[in-house]
Formats: C-alpha cells, structure tokens, sequence
C-alpha cells in the first residue's frame, strides 16, 4: 500500500519538477564493523526499478535523478539487507554501513587475503598457508623462524623449540585451534606437540599482548589456526608428498574439507613422516631418525548467529637423540667437546635407539556460541588434551626397554568468553577459565624428574578497544590469574637437608602411615598458591595508507614451573644436575614495544623495537660440582635474578625492478642479568636475505636464493669449569660456554604450479638447503658440543591441490 | 510475508531464551562432569616410591696376595645416595700392598638402595656391552688383566678379575673406570682404552700406598 502511496507521490512530483531531474548520488558502501569498502553490493533503487551494484571500492553512482525522497535497498552476501530513504534536493553523497558480521565466516573464499591478526596493537606477524607449505616436512619451529626475531633452541635437528625474543619453553603459549597445548613445555628438549600441516595459518604476536589467551606470555604468543570454514557447499582438499636427501627422510600430508551452505561442515587432515640418520657434512650424525604420525578431523555447524564445533588431533611421535650425546660423567663430556667429532659414527640408518623420545599428545576440543543481537557473542569452550612422554635412556639389561622417564599429563578446560561488539567503536571482550592438569608419573626404576601433581588454574580477564577515529585506535586489557599446585614427591632425606627444606618447609612432610617405610627417602606434599596479575595497553596510529606506528605496553607474571619448582636429578645428555627450588617466586615482565610499519606497492618494511625488563627471572645456573661414584657432575641450580632483554627486528621488502625482489629480516637482541652479565642461550645477530624472481606468466614460476648469516654470540656467561683429574692432578677444562664461530648459508628454493584442470592444480618445489655443504655449529643448539650440524639437502615436493 | 517473519522472530527469541537455559545446562553439566574426572585422577595421588635400580652406591675392589690369602687390600667406596645425591663417596682403604707381591683383584659393583648386587649383570648379563679401565698414578704397579677374567665375544678381557704386581714402596692413586655400551674397546695396551662409551663408574682412590 506504502508502495503504491510513495510511486503516486513520485509521479506527482515528478510531473511538477521534471526539469529537475539531473541530480547525481554518489555513494559508497561499507563494512560497519572495521569501514572497509564491500565491493558487488547489490543495490536496488525502488523508485526506478533499477538495480546497480557497487564498483571495487565500494562506491556507486546514480545519475539523473529527480527531486525528491528515494529508496534504496542494499543488500551482500552475508550482511543484513538494509533499507535506506535519501532526500534528494541536489548532487549528494550518502554513505552506507552494512552489517558485516557474516564476512567473518566466509572469509576463506576471498583468496589472497585470506588471513587476518589476531590482535591490533601487538607486535603480530602472520605465516601465510603458502609458507607453512614449505616446511611440511619439518616441524613448527622451524617454520616460526621465518619471522624475524624468531629464532629456536633445538636438540638435534628433529626437535626444535620456538624462541622469541630470547625466550621460550614456559615462557611462551602455544595455541592450536583456540587450545592452549599442555605439553610439558616447560622442558628445553620438549618441542610442541603440533603438525605443522594442520595449520592454515599462524600468528607469532610477541610479548603478552594477547591476554585472553593467558598472562603468563612473557615472551610471545604462537597461535595456531586450522582451515577457515566457509559457508557454501563446496569441497576441496590437498596433498603434498615430500623427499629429502639428508636423512633419506619422506613426508606425506592431505586433507580434505566439505562445507555446505547451512553451515555444517566437516574437515579432516592427517600426516606422515619418517627420516633416518642425518648427515652432516663430514660424517653420518648416528641415531637422529624421527618417524610421526598424526590426523586431525573438525566438525560443526557454523551459522552466523549460532555454531558449534567438533575438534581432536592426534600426534605420535618417536625421536632419536644423537648416539654421541649420552654421557655418563663430566669426564665424557670434556672428551666429546675435544674430540671435535663425534665419538660415535656408524653407518646411515632408519632405525631408533636409545635415548629416544616417544610422544603421544590427543587433543579434543567442543566450542559453542551464540550471537546476541545488539549485545555480542558468547562462546564457550571445553578441551582435554593427554600428553604422554616417554624418555629411554641407555640402561643396564632389562632396563634399556623401560622409559627413564614416563609422564602422563592431562588437562581439562573450561572457558567462557563474552565479546561485546554491538558498538563497533568500543568493543569489549571478558571471560573466565577454569583448568584443572594432573600429572602422573610412574616409577620407572629411576628417580622421577617431574612429581605426580595436581594444579588448578582459574584465570579472568577484560580487554577493550576502543576506535577514536579514523587513524586512532586503542586497545587495553586486565587479566587475573590464580594457580594451585599440589605435589607428592620423594625427596632424598640428604636432599631435603641440604637444600634446608628442614627447617622451610616441614610442614610439607607426609608422616609415612603404620608399616611404612620410606628408609633414605620422606614423602613431601608441597602446595603453592599463585596470584597472578597482568595487563596490557596499547595503541595503533596510521598516519596515512601508507604509514602507521605501534606502541604497546605490558605486564605480564608467570609462576614457576613445576621444573623450576621440583627439578632433583641428573640430566644425562647435559651431564649435570639439576635442582629446582620451592621457594621460588612468580617472574614478573614489563615489556614496550614499538612497531613502524611502511607499506607501499613495491616497498615495505616493518621495524620493531622492544624492552622486555624481567623481575625475578627463572635461570639454572651452575653452582658446584658433586662428586659420585660416577664420577663428577657440575651442579645446575634455578635461581633468580632481575634481567633486561632488549633488541630490534627488521623486516623489508623491495621489488626492486621488474619480477625480482630484495626481501631481509635482521634481528639483534641483548640479555643482561642483575650483575650486568650476559644471559645464557641468547640468540646471535642474524641477517636473511633473499633475491626471488617470479614470473606469473610461466606457470606462477619463482626461484629464490637466500643467505642466512648468523654471526657469534660474544657475549655469553662464563660457566666454564675447570676440573682436577683426580687421578693425575691435571686440570682440565670444561668449556660449555664458548658459542661457536658464526657462519654463513646458502639456500635455493624454486617453484612452479602447473593447472591440471579447472579445479586441480599440482605444485612442484625444488630446494637446496646448505648449498656449499657447509660445517658449523649452532649456538642454540643443545648437541653443539659433540656435532655439526646439518650439511646439504634436496628436497623435492609436490603439492597436488584439489 | 511481514506477520511471517514477525512469527520467525518470536520464535527466535524463544529459541534464544531457551538456549539461554541450554547453555547454562551446558556449563553445569561440564563443570559436573569435571569435577567427577577431577576426582576420578585422585587415584594417582599415592605416589609409589622410587625404586632405583641403576645406581651403584658401594665399588669395592679386593686384591689379594697370590702367595698369602691373609694379606689382603680392601679400596671402598661408599655414595650413600647415588650418584645425584648431595653427599659425597666416602673412601676407606684398608690395608696396603706388600713390595715385591702379586695381587689378584676382583671388583664388586653393589645397589645398596635396592639391595641389589649390580656386579653380576656386568659380569654375566652384558659383559660384551661393559669395560673396565684401570689407572695408577705414584704407585709403581705392573697391572694385566688375569687369565681368568671374563672374556667379551670380541676376544677383549672385561677387567673383572685382575692381576697387580707391587714393586717398591710408593704411594698413589688407583682409578677405576666402568664404560657402557663402548664402540671399540682394545685390552692390549696395559690398562685398557675405549672410546664412545658413557661412564657408569669412575672412581679414584687416593693415598694407595705399597709398602
């Protein structure tokens, strides 16, 4: 009826002014959430019949228009429809804000900007899927070093350790698909239980800016994120078969993912992977072979106001450790540091001696939200992961099958999360978590590194952002963390004495019950309650489409680890003993960072600098030397002290003519402790460049040569021992502090992507890694002391995508 | 087609309602069944004591006179609480060689946490897989390995049963070594060597003296 009112109106109108009718509106439509244009909108005019679609900016035009009231009816994939009456007196321009919330979902089916951050005033990098590719045969930590200021601290070759910033183990989270990874990564040759090709996308946001996800990232925040589910039906899926040469290893990944229009959908990935022995340049690296297996399936429905989701993965891994790096006393291991090779070499094999490490980790994960109109989303979360982490060391008889070590670690987690984005303005995020972990480990014949213990862990937290206009954005958060521990342990009565638990802690003795004897031992409960406060602010300022600089300020704690509180024996590979101490405190950060970021259409560069002052910095730190029936052993303690890291990374890139380009990131990072001495373990100076040629016309062809330099560390402690044979009367020298001398590496790495049909395309990638067959050693390497490192590879890989 | 979607909004707000009380039922329920998973891992709160199987808390090495079964020399070596326990070997040697003698020598290799004689899983379990290695240093010693001693499959004597001659008065240390899991070890120089095996026993005795 309106309709008919309105058209007769109009006709009136325009029967009266119809001279009038040369009015030009010019509009423009965007997205109400974040103002980017939304291109291929449809835009109805009522009174014309007419219908008109928005250009690539957002922007439309209707000419000769007449005086008088029109009707616009706007509508997009995945937006509400929004109707909107204009005045029309003369030329105009009207904008357009369209509900935008649905995009989110459907992201993935915009190819090429398919990711996005996951914080706004962070320093963030995000690794792409086509980078993730190329390291689907190795592992995430290495795959992380493609950022710069990212670097790893490794045991081997087959388990790397992210490090960021000069820091790593407890001190950065790990998230995969929303799951906070309990892996007992408080160990330094514990690598994160993750395939690398589950991953579609992962974030290294440095320092503790991400407080929803916990308070305790003193040094940064890995998040890892699977396939974007799209709501169309649609399936898709790939596949990659790898080869190397070194190490005769192969790897094999494919996944598959069915989506549909009403928003169920169902993925579904798996992995292999096998290598032998390494070879470095001058010598076969015996025992480094790694066979794993792992297979992730996700399913749900996803609808913009509602959704859920099913998630587990599963990963098994078994790795050998270098034969030459298990030793029984101080004594071997000044052997093995002198012998400059190592001591044992033998021919290239798959097998897996001892030591070894075989690790299960299962993961599943229900999430569920809803979206409240003019209010937000609410999600709630459930995940249980159950890591299992065997160790076997080289024992006597019987004993060499059984694991030295053998942990089982469980982990159930709740999480609830409130996201207010009705003002897209002001957007305000809280919620809670509740996480209960038992750790249980059973005798194994050797004293247990790691008690059986129970910890509580209840966190909240509050985060805002706040636009103020058009270039300025603010950002802020509070998070409150509470941890309980509970343990039982067997501490040696000598131990506890001398570590004077005697007189500290006596309340923490278990009296044995009747008919129990403990004989040299007595059973300690310690229970220790953490408060945790952080909080961050920050803000991003864009000058103009090309420039913009951060600032970010945070606070972060994190209470010890239960190895930094527990610690009490042997570590054979290191050949010293560790001690941790109860009486440790929570460390507490204070970290400001600033990022400068240039984009422009052949240049940008990313500079970031960072102070990162730590109060109460856990650290082993060499404080004797025990004398055994094995000989000597240098004596490792947790203390703490007041530590100041600070550094700069550099990223930049540069098409500097015609398919080529200049990319580099340099990072440069120092550590000092209270005495102004160098921290332990602190990455070198480190310089990548790499020139790529690229032609888009011969099959998205590109090859690429790049340098990595990685100078010496000269700044290091000096925990050298020196040590009386006490047989001879000599002195000898343990140098397990001087860093090996820098050096230079070459790679090559090239690609080519050849269509089979319309939907299938297969990807060939050729890379030489080390390409002069290089020797050196890596500072960050634990084995550094009895081998080099990795000489040259080929590596071959087909990627079919389907 | 207005009244309809009015109908469908309804019915969404009862939908939402409800799920409203479905989601609260979700959180009870979860934190229901958390607490009985809670108390259902309680049952590993007993931890089993440690038993530990590997260490060697006393090295005994006997030697005896082959001519006189009276005049024996006893070097001890006591770690109470193995070998990463904070206290120290304590070493008592009783006795001292007679110049011009020849001693036979046995070791003994004992867990005395366990109470477990560790000598006889080198000596009989894996003898291929151990090696003894001798050093003396101030003492004016001839050392062979004894024709008796155990022999390893590589033709190589284990250094179980040894045979010390003590020529003149002199005083020093003895150092006895046990390797496991060497990659080549070689007898025939006159206290032994061996490379890439990892230390189980190393012990110096000092103030041996030869009288």
């Amino acid at each position: 009826m309106k309709y008919y009112f309105m058209s007769l109106m109009l006709f009136v109108f325009g029967l009266h002014h119809a001279q009038n009718c040369n009015f030009t509106l010019l509009g423009e439509v965007k997205d109400f959430h974040d103002g980017t244009p939304i291109t291929a909108a449809n835009i109805y005019i009522k009174q014309l019949d007419k219908y008109i679609i928005s250009d690539f900016d957002g922007k439309f035009k209707i000419e000769d228009l007449c005086k008088g009231e029109i009707t616009l009816v706007i509508s997009h994939i995945g937006c509400e429809t929004k109707t909107t009456t204009i005045d029309i007196s003369g030329d105009a321009f009207k904008s357009i804000a369209l509900e935008h919330h649905i995009e989110e979902l459907n992201e993935v089916a915009v190819k090429g900007s398919a990711y996005r951050n996951t914080t706004k005033t962070a320093q963030e990098t995000v690794l792409k899927t086509s980078t993730i590719e190329q390291y689907s045969h190795l592992s995430l930590g290495d795959a992380l070093k493609e950022v710069s200021g990212v670097s790893s601290i490794n045991t081997g070759n087959s388990i790397v350790k992210p490090m960021i910033n000069g820091l790593h183990s407890s001190r950065l989270l790990i998230l995969n698909n929303d799951v906070r990874l309990q892996d007992q990564e408080w160990g330094i040759e514990h690598a994160p239980n993750i395939d690398i090709n589950s991953a579609n996308q992962i974030s290294v946001i440095k320092g503790s800016g991400a407080l929803a996800y916990g308070g305790d990232a003193i040094g940064g925040v890995v998040v890892i994120k699977p396939s974007r589910i799209i709501r169309k039906d649609s399936l898709y899926g790939k596949t990659i078969i790898g080869g190397q040469t070194n190490g005769r290893g192969y790897n094999l990944t494919s996944s598959l993912h069915k989506s549909y229009k009403s928003g169920w959908f169902a993925n579904v990935q798996g992995s292999l992977k096998q290598n032998g022995d390494f070879k470095a340049p001058d010598y076969n690296l015996t025992n480094t072979g790694l066979q794993s297996q792992s297979i992730s399936v996700q399913s749900g429905k996803n609808n913009f106001e509602s959704g859920f989701e099913l998630f587990y993965s599963y990963i098994h891994s078994e790795i050998a450790i270098l034969s030459a790096s298990h030793i029984g006393n101080v004594n071997d291991l000044i052997n093995a540091i002198n012998s400059k090779e190592p001591t044992i070499i033998r021919d290239f094999s798959y097998d897996i001696d001892n030591p070894k490490q075989e690790i299960t980790h299962h993961l599943l994960k229900g999430k569920y939200f809803k979206r409240f109109k003019n209010f937000g989303k609410l999600s709630l979360q459930y995940d249980y992961q159950n890591n299992r982490r065997l160790e076997f060391d080289i024992r006597r008889g019987e004993l060499n099958n059984e694991a030295a070590l053998d942990l089982t670690l469980q982990t159930h987690t709740l999480l609830a999360d409130v996201n207010l984005d009705a003002n897209l303005n002001h957007k305000v995020n809280f919620g809670i978590l509740t996480r209960y972990q038992d750790n249980y480990a059973p005798n194994t014949g050797v004293r247990r590194l790691i008690p059986n213990y129970e910890k509580y862990d209840f966190g909240t937290y509050i985060t805002s952002e706040l636009q103020l206009n058009d270039n300025l954005l603010i950002d802020g958060g509070l998070r409150y963390d509470f941890n309980r521990v509970d343990a039982l342990k067997f501490y040696r009565v000598s131990r506890w004495t001398e570590r004077g638990y005697d007189e500290d802690f006596a309340h923490f003795v278990v009296p044995p019950e009747d008919g129990q004897d403990f004989g040299s031992d007595l059973l300690a409960n310690p229970i220790f309650n953490f408060h945790n406060i952080s909080a961050s602010i920050g803000s991003r300022y864009d000058f103009n489409d090309k420039n913009y600089i951060l600032v970010n300020l945070s606070l972060s704690s994190r209470p010890p680890n239960p190895a930094e509180l527990f610690s009490d024996g042997l570590h054979h590979s290191a050949a010293r003993i560790e001690l941790g101490d109860l009486r440790l405190n929570p460390e507490i950060a204070h970290r400001i960072s600033t990022t400068y970021g240039y984009e422009n259409t052949n240049f940008n560069l990313t500079a970031e600098l960072f102070y990162n002052a730590i109060n109460d910095y856990m650290y082993l730190r060499p404080t004797g030397v025990l004398q055994s029936n094995r000989g000597a052993f240098p004596v490792w303690e947790y203390e703490q002290t007041n530590a100041q890291l600070f550094g700069t990374d550099i990223t930049l890139s540069y098409d500097f003519a015609n398919r080529f380009n200049w990319h580099n990131k340099s990072s440069f990072i120092k550590g000092y402790d209270d005495d102004s001495q160098p921290l332990i373990d602190m990455p070198s100076f480190n310089t990548v460049n790499t020139i790529k040629y690229s032609n888009n016309e011969w099959h998205n062809f590109s090859a690429s040569i790049q340098s990595e330099w990685v100078f010496e560390q000269n700044e290091f402690p000096d925990f050298n021992f020196e040590l009386e044979n006490p047989s001879t009367g000599e002195i000898a020298l343990l140098d397990i502090s001087t860093p090996p001398p820098g050096y230079h590496l070459f790679h090559f790495q090239s690609e080519a992507t050849f269509a089979l049909s319309n939907k299938t395309n297969l990807n060939i990638a050729l890379g030489i890694n080390n390409i002069f067959d290089t020797s050196y050693r890596n500072y960050l390497n634990r084995l550094r002391y009895f081998a080099d490192d990795l000489g040259r590879n080929l590596t071959l890989q087909l990627k079919l995508n389907y | 087609m207005n009244s309809n979607n009015k109908n469908i909004k309804t019915m969404k707000i009862n939908y939402l309602n409800s799920n409203i009380m479905k989601t609260s039922k979700f959180i009870l329920s979860t934190i229901l069944c958390l607490s009985v998973l809670v108390s259902c891992s309680s049952d590993d709160d007993a931890p089993s004591q440690p038993n530990e199987e590997e260490v060697i808390t006393d090295v005994t090495l006997s030697f005896t006179n082959d001519a006189d079964a009276n005049d024996v020399v006893v070097l001890l070596s006591v770690d109470e609480d193995g070998e990463d326990g904070p206290l120290n070997p304590v070493q008592t040697i009783t006795g001292h060689f007679t110049a011009g003698a020849t001693y036979t020598a046995t070791i003994s290799l004992f867990n005395s946490i366990e109470n477990e004689d560790i000598t006889i899983e080198v000596t009989d379990v894996e003898p291929d897989e151990h090696f003894f290695i001798y050093t003396v240093n101030g003492l004016d010693m001839n050392f062979t390995r004894s024709t008796n001693d155990v022999e390893r499959a590589d033709g190589n004597k284990l250094g179980f049963e040894t045979s010390w001659v003590a020529n003149t008065a002199s005083t020093g240390t003895i150092r006895v070594q046990l390797f496991h899991e060497s990659e080549s070890v070689d007898d025939s120089n006159e206290f032994g060597t061996q490379s890439g095996g990892s230390s189980d026993v190393d012990v110096t005795f000092t103030g041996v003296s030869i009288q």
